[in-house]
């Protein structure tokens, strides 16, 4: 009985990963690649000024992708603590 | 002991710390420098008490807090080629230094999701003890070494030139002394006070760091009132390409190098030795997790910074004939438009405090370097790829010494012969070949329950190969040092060709690896998945 559910822990906590996981992979890449993709075949649009200002789209968007990565390890590991932490914990204490 | 303290008389005697603004003695950086290193020193003596055995050797016996950790990896991250580089590049070019920044950064998400727990989870010195977990010890930990070493060489020569050629501006001392006191005083760290020296050396080295460099973006700012709008128009007003410093420049010129250089950042921070040793120095996954966080945080907090002190310079230092030479340009080079910037904005105090701890980032940087080769020489090729459950800890700990000596010399060996060639593509080639070689053999065995050790050695060896060929037949080496008309190769970045190698090589030579030995590996992946996934069954930290 014991070994059935720590099976089904360990079920649980591979599928909750891989629900975390796809949706951060690919926002992480998407981004980066969009970025170096702007770059390489449309430089001219990262030179457009946002509003009324002397600061250029370009810029703008580095900025926010560098708050982006960052926010992209917060979410991991807030749902990591939430989620997954507690199925690892019930697992080891088997 | 007694060596340590024969080499601060070689440094007081050398030193004539003549700063690259004015040629007086500037004794903030003396005393801050003489500071630091005897911090370090001290701290190298208490380590050296608590490593005794090769675990504390190479792991610091496993205590380190996330957050230490933290700071540990961004100084390892934060070297003076990425703190002088960066803003040299954005205060030559402007947004372009941004394009960078972003892709040494986009690395830590991705160890984060994919490396990081596995890693504690399944390794205890370094990440070849997660390659060969269920493959066969001998030539994997070969092909891994390998690939560490080479990785670990090439930055050592990058950093170990720069290093050189920074303390001689900075403080006008030959360039041999220089190599000779950053390897001096790495080799002492190492030996003496292994992991835990290097960790403190670098937690304090990235404290002081970010807080020179936010006071240096503090006070750019407040010159503009906090007005960032402002800022930029006077840089734009200022800089001699105008509004094209607000947009891509000539950094990445077609889409196969964007992809490629991409790549390469992207998964080569995931596959630097020095980087992933530090995993093992927390006691556990969750630990693991926090000091990914912490670390991004700060590594992208000191970015933003250089990008502003990179924009300060333009501003405060580009139009002041104090820092230029006859020719208009900045004195030293542009490298130095960071060193110029703190004596702008903070007079020769903030200069001397900048100076020092430049050479103190550097001095951190090659001791982690260092230590990472250390690991690879001693634990993968001695210990377990050729005395197979013959070794004994004490003996691994006693090579892995000699080992960091054995370095220590190579790394200023090296640094003396590279003193006129152009270094800045070896950073380059040693993201790729971790990008190429170290990532994809970790993250294949972690992940993918078919590779063989057939597959892997094959396949990572072929990439290596390849990133290595296409360097040299490219137009960086074949063009610029060779002094060839025109390149067999025609793009600067190797990642995407040499990854596609490697891959596809593995995939290729696992599948169709039909021997017994690749039966037994495939059955093992069942219960290594669990342990990578859970950490049931790691090593417990050393008691206190």
């Amino acid at each position: 009985m014991q070994i059935r559910n720590t099976k089904e822990i360990y079920q649980q906590l591979k599928e909750a990963r891989t629900k975390i996981l796809i949706p951060l992979i690919l926002l992480t890449i998407t981004s980066y690649f969009s970025f170096i993709w702007v770059i390489a075949f449309n430089p001219n649009f990262f030179s457009i000024l946002i509003f009324d200002t002397n600061i250029s789209i370009g810029i703008f968007l580095g900025f926010l992708l560098i708050l982006l990565i960052f926010l992209i390890t917060l979410i991991y590991v807030y749902f990591a603590n939430k989620i997954l932490e507690p199925l690892i914990n019930k697992i080891k204490k088997k | 002991m007694n060596k340590l303290i024969l080499l601060l008389g070689l440094i007081f005697s050398n030193l004539s710390f003549a700063s690259a603004a004015n040629e007086e003695l500037n004794y903030t950086a003396i005393i801050m420098f003489v500071l630091f290193v005897g911090v370090t020193l001290f701290i190298t003596y208490w380590a050296s008490k608590k490593t005794h055995t090769a675990k504390s050797f190479y792991t610091a016996g496993g205590n380190i807090t996330g957050f230490q950790n933290g700071l540990a990896i961004s100084g390892d991250f934060m070297s003076a080629a990425s703190f002088l580089g960066i803003s040299g590049l954005v205060y030559l070019s402007g947004f372009d230094g941004l394009i960078y920044s972003i892709g040494f950064l986009i690395g830590w998400p991705i160890i984060l999701l994919l490396i990081a727990e596995p890693l504690r989870n399944l390794g205890k010195y370094s990440f070849s003890d997660v390659v060969s977990f269920r493959l066969k010890q001998k030539p994997i930990r070969i092909l891994a070494a390998c690939g560490s070493l080479s990785t670990v060489i090439l930055y050592l020569i990058a950093q170990m030139v720069g290093a050189g050629k920074l303390i001689e501006i900075l403080f006008g001392l030959p360039y041999y002394s220089a190599v000779m006191i950053v390897g001096g005083l790495m080799i002492s760290y190492v030996t003496f006070g292994g992991m835990l020296a290097t960790t403190w050396v670098q937690i304090i080295k990235a404290v002081l760091l970010l807080s020179g460099a936010t006071l240096m973006a503090f006070l750019v700012l407040y010159q503009f009132e906090f007005n960032f709008n402002q800022f930029f128009s006077e840089a734009v007003n200022v800089h001699s390409k105008g509004k094209n410093i607000m947009a891509p420049g000539g950094l990445i010129s077609d889409p196969v190098s964007a992809i490629s250089l991409g790549l390469a950042l992207m998964f080569g921070t995931a596959g630097l030795p020095h980087i992933l040793m530090r995993f093992f120095t927390v006691p556990d996954a969750v630990e693991a997790r926090k000091s990914v966080v912490y670390a991004t945080g700060f590594i992208g907090y000191f970015y933003i910074l250089t990008f502003i002190i990179g924009f300060g310079a333009i501003v405060l230092v580009s139009n002041n004939p104090v820092y230029l030479n006859d020719s208009g340009s900045l004195i030293g080079n542009n490298n130095m438009a960071a060193i110029h910037l703190s004596h702008a904005v903070g007079g020769d105090i903030l200069l001397g405090f900048i100076s020092a701890v430049a050479f103190a980032t550097i001095l951190a940087v090659v001791s982690g370097l260092t230590l990472a080769g250390a690991s690879a020489i001693s634990h993968d090729l001695y210990a377990n790829a050729f005395l197979i459950g013959r070794n004994d800890e004490r003996k691994e700990m006693k090579i892995s010494k000699l080992a960091t000596i054995f370095l220590g010399v190579l790394a200023v060996f090296l640094g003396i012969i590279f003193e006129e060639q152009n270094v800045a593509f070896m950073v380059g080639l040693a993201f790729a070949i971790a990008a190429t070689t170290n990532f994809p053999i970790l993250i294949l065995s972690i992940y993918w329950k078919n590779l063989t050790t057939r597959g892997a050695v094959i396949g990572g060896s072929a990439g290596l190969f390849t990133a290595i060929l296409l360097v040299i037949l490219g137009p960086v080496v074949w063009v610029d040092i060779f002094g060839n008309n025109e390149a067999f190769f025609p793009y600067k970045y190797p990642a995407l060709f040499s990854m596609i190698v490697t891959f596809v090589g593995i995939w290729l030579f696992s599948m169709t690896d039909k021997s017994k030995n690749s039966k037994v590996e495939k059955k093992l992946f069942e219960s290594q998945y669990f342990r990578s996934q859970t950490g049931v069954g790691i090593d417990k930290p050393n008691a206190h």
